[in-house]
């Protein structure tokens, strides 16, 4: 039990994780108040577990797909803010409406993941509270999953603070798009799941290859959204998602060169 | 933002909905004391099936697959709906993520 509760709290935490470090390190080069990041958190962390607690009403939304909505929902919105913390960064933050919007979009960013990544969290969690004997062990593992979980986004955070500012920023740039794009994939996935996209046979298969199950399967899933049996609509989101922000991003700075 | 970009999202947006209107044949699988009933369950080939999964244990479990790339929590007491398929024949195991070593299963496609 106890290694299970850790993998599973480890590949919950790890993505929101990613997030948070790559807004963290953006903090620290452009001194914005770490603080608002934490309130993110918590607020986040309130609304998961509202979530958790009224997930059997929100399963029944939508025929019976209300999970699958809310989360593709949450994921959608997750890729959006990231889409404008892009943006704003590439706009700058030099004028104090600039700033307050990068902030928002930051704090919104960490309440959308901690949403999405807690609610599974609490749920796994709080049904051992009918199983008393194996609260402790699950919480013992929940605890070291969340613990690696961070310090693989403290490890990231800090290899993006000590590197050059101009390199920073490239590494960030790529991370935020690979995220961005594995929220796509997985919007994808659930309303696949829920049968509001068409459901198709997969584009290609690597599972021989690349494993979902194994360490660099998981790893490289929180990553890039990795999926070893991807459909042809999935694919073609993913790399839409890549190419709208890249787009945009292009689109930004030229108009800062003109 | 100018409209411009909010015209480029709302395409974008837009473009990854469709929707999909057949009925599916409706197939139900049980978790009770962490195991699934049945364990196996034969659905039909080339076929989109809807599936119900009922959890009668008190603990939430998630049902997961990465053969079908499915997951989804069943809460306690509750049940759930996932779409499946179509598939082509094989088969494809599934487990309870919160209980793996005995929520343990596999859809046969014929």
């Amino acid at each position: 039990m106890l290694i299970n509760a850790v993998v599973i709290v480890l590949r919950e935490v790890l993505e929101a994780s990613l997030i948070m470090s790559l807004f963290l390190a953006y903090s620290q080069h452009v001194t914005v108040s770490r603080l608002s990041l934490l309130f993110g958190i918590v607020l986040g962390g309130l609304f998961a577990w509202a979530y958790a607690v009224h997930i059997s009403t929100v399963s029944n939304w939508f025929d019976g797909v209300g999970q699958e909505v809310i989360n593709a929902g949450l994921q959608l919105a997750i890729y959006f803010v990231l889409l404008g913390f892009i943006t704003q960064a590439l706009i700058g933050v030099s004028r104090p409406i600039e700033r307050i919007t990068l902030i928002s979009l930051m704090v919104l960013g960490i309440v959308l993941a901690s949403i999405r990544e807690g609610s599974e969290i609490v749920l796994f969690i709080t049904g051992f509270s009918s199983a008393p004997d194996l609260l402790q062990p699950v919480l013992i593992g929940s605890a070291i999953g969340a613990g690696i979980g961070i310090s693989v986004g403290v490890c990231i955070y800090y290899l993006l603070v000590t590197m050059s500012f101009k390199n920073s920023v490239r590494v960030g740039y790529v991370l935020t798009l690979l995220i961005a794009a594995a929220m796509i994939s997985q919007v994808v996935q659930q309303l696949i799941q829920a049968d509001w996209i068409v459901s198709e046979y997969p584009l290609w298969d690597t599972s021989n290859w690349i494993n979902e199950r194994s360490i660099t399967g998981q790893l490289l899933y929180a990553l890039i959204g990795y999926e070893a049996t991807p459909t042809p609509i999935q694919v073609t989101a993913y790399f839409s998602a890549i190419a709208m922000i890249v787009f945009v991003s292009f689109y930004q700075i030229s108009r800062k060169t003109k | 933002m100018n409209t411009f970009l909010l015209r480029v999202i709302i395409l974008f947006s837009l473009s990854i909905l469709a929707f999909n209107v057949k009925a599916a044949p409706v197939f139900e699988l049980t978790i009770q004391q962490h195991l699934f009933y049945p364990a196996e369950l034969v659905i039909p080939a080339d076929t989109k099936v809807k599936l119900i999964i009922k959890n009668q244990d008190d603990t939430a479990e998630e049902f997961e697959s990465y053969e079908l790339n499915r997951e989804k929590v069943i809460p306690g007491q509750s049940s759930g709906v996932i779409f499946i398929g179509p598939l082509p024949a094989g088969s494809y195991p599934f487990f309870g993520e919160f209980f793996p070593k005995t929520a343990q299963g596999k859809i046969i496609v014929k």
